[in-house]
């Protein structure tokens, strides 16, 4: 089956690495991880989209196919209004509630969750750059296309040894907050 | 054993030309092409190679070409822009012949256009890069497999012919992260070719005296073989001439040496210059190259599924176009020919003029963006 997953936010969020990190653990695994980002000529701040697809076989074209996305999240208004149209009638969409404004018109649209990303990653981890990895794991928490203990490894294997126990808090914030939203 | 290693389309393509044997960097960075010299700076000095950063694309080019004369591999790296300031150099390299590889990851244009954004539309750039006549050899990368296995091809093609080479990726394919699937190392060091060189007495040695359709046999810079590298028309042994005789020689044999060979022999080499899918049986076909192929195969699945018999033909080599099979494809297709590109049509005018008719269906798209599957089903489904 295959699952078409997308991160937006803009330059210099680290959303690249999170997309990298999934394509990683997919093929690891013995199947097909394709991440591909588009992005501007701006150094920041312009719009990100990260695609990733995941298959257990053979994917070749690179992009999500719009109107077919499974699961989004966004940490940046801009990026979240040019590309929230990608998703899936009933696809899910993780959002920081503290930057971007979902319209009402999107709740009937998309499954949409509020998790303060950028926050939990500054105060709660005390490292912003951990953002991608509390994405990562509100990510594979709501949509389950990775195994668990195989994503870590593959995440862990692409950080420095000296910010492990900071990533591993991030992996385990955001599959709680996941989980919490999932139950409201 | 078959490696399966993941990375992007440009970091693929830098370890092939170390697995080839390149041993000589220089260039400039240039997005979307940036990641062919980090890596390239990273593995040279490895491998006793060497790598400099130059101070603008020119001298990129220029400091390649000089390695390559003292006997090394050399390549470098750039994108359209950066193309166009090395023109003039390629030039040198195609009249003096020396061997160099130059990737281009292709980004939108003209101008600086679209820094970070897909683009085909070098592919014209690449078969005329330079003022004067030219005979282009330039192979277009369709997978991250490709991006690694016709890199290597383009140094052997570099070497065999003596003739700077082009390997076409584009933003898509270049920065794409997956796996890829490479071939055995042992098998990629097997597969090398090296230029020849002449190794009677050094008063004997006349590097340009060759036959109508043969390269030069171009020696290592101080080695002890005395010849002269110009730019001018030259004699036999490198030096400027005007005679009439010698100049239509030397250009006959120069494009002959490419297009000539390539249309007698099927091809430049024993490897496949192009790739079908699902052809035999199509009653239409879809031709598209280069990151637009991986859509035209998920089109070809998805036409398939709704019950219109589609197939793919993506050519490899685009220049000297597989010819002999385009002409085929135009016979047996008429006009259930749909061609996409991400251009104006530049590769389409190439199947116009090798089938001789323009009654096929184009989509086509130079803003920067990819060209979906849907897209592509669409279309076709407008043709049947």
């Amino acid at each position: 089956m295959r699952s078409s997953l997308r991160f937006t936010g803009v330059g210099g969020q680290g959303v690249l690495l999170a997309g990298e990190i999934m394509a990683a653990c997919k093929i690891k695994d013995g199947g097909y991880g394709l991440k591909t980002a588009t992005y501007t000529s701006q150094v920041r701040g312009g719009a990100t989209v990260v695609d990733i697809t995941l298959d257990d076989n053979e994917i070749r074209y690179p992009y999500a196919n719009e109107g077919e996305i499974d699961f989004m999240l966004s940490v940046a208004n801009v990026s979240y209004q040019q590309f929230k149209n990608g998703v899936r009638l009933g696809g899910i969409i993780v959002v920081d509630p503290n930057l971007v404004t979902p319209t009402e018109e999107d709740r009937k649209k998309w499954v949409i969750h509020e998790i303060p990303i950028i926050t939990i990653a500054k105060e709660e981890v005390g490292n912003v750059i951990t953002q991608s990895v509390v994405a990562l794991a509100i990510t594979n928490t709501m949509t389950n296309v990775l195994d668990k203990q195989s994503l870590i490894d593959t995440m862990l294997s692409k950080v420095p040894e000296k910010v492990h126990a900071a990533n591993k808090k991030a992996y385990e914030l955001g599959e709680k907050y996941a989980r919490e939203a999932m139950a409201k | 054993m078959a490696r399966e290693v993941i990375g992007n389309g440009n970091e693929l393509a830098a370890e092939a030309a170390i697995d080839a044997g390149a041993r000589f960097f220089s260039g400039y960075p240039i997005t979307p092409s940036s990641e062919v010299m980090h890596v390239a700076s990273d593995l040279l000095p490895e491998v006793g190679g060497k790598f400099i950063q130059m101070e603008d694309e020119i001298a990129g080019i220029c400091a390649a070409l000089g390695a390559s004369m003292s006997g090394v591999k050399s390549f470098t790296a750039t994108s359209g822009p950066g193309i166009s300031l090395k023109a003039e150099q390629i030039g040198l390299g195609f009249i003096a012949e020396i061997p160099l590889v130059i990737v281009n990851v292709m980004r939108g244009g003209p101008s600086t256009g679209l820094p970070t954004r897909v683009s085909q539309a070098d592919i014209g750039q690449a078969q005329y890069p330079t003022h004067g006549d030219y005979a282009s050899i330039t192979l277009c990368a369709g997978s991250l497999t490709e991006c690694y296995t016709q890199t290597v091809r383009a140094f052997n093609l570099a070497e065999k012919y003596m003739t700077p080479v082009f390997i076409l990726l584009d933003e898509t394919i270049g920065h794409m992260h997956g796996k890829a699937v490479l071939p055995d190392l042992e098998e990629v060091k097997a597969s090398i070719v090296n230029r020849a060189t002449f190794d009677g007495a050094p008063a004997d040695y006349k590097p340009y005296d060759v036959p109508m359709n043969k390269p030069a046999v171009l020696n290592p810079m101080f080695k002890g073989y005395k010849y002269h590298i110009t730019g001018l028309h030259h004699g036999h042994e490198g030096f400027p001439t005007e005679d009439a005789v010698q100049c239509e020689f030397n250009i006959e044999r120069l494009v002959g040496k490419i297009n000539t060979v390539a249309a007698e022999n099927d091809g430049l080499d024993d490897l496949p210059d192009y790739e079908e899918y699902m052809l035999d049986d199509a009653e239409v076909c879809i031709i598209a190259y280069g990151s637009i192929g991986l859509g035209a195969y998920e089109a070809v699945n998805k036409l398939r599924e709704q019950g219109v018999k589609a197939g793919m033909f993506r050519p490899i080599l685009l220049w000297p176009s597989p010819a002999k099979r385009i002409a085929e494809i135009g016979a047996k297709f008429k006009d259930k020919i749909f061609i996409t590109e991400l251009n104006m049509g530049q590769y389409s005018k190439e199947i116009e003029r090798v089938i001789k008719r323009n009654d096929f269906t184009t989509l086509l798209k130079a803003n920067g963006r990819p060209i979906a599957p849907a897209e592509m089903v669409a279309k076709v489904k407008e043709m049947m």
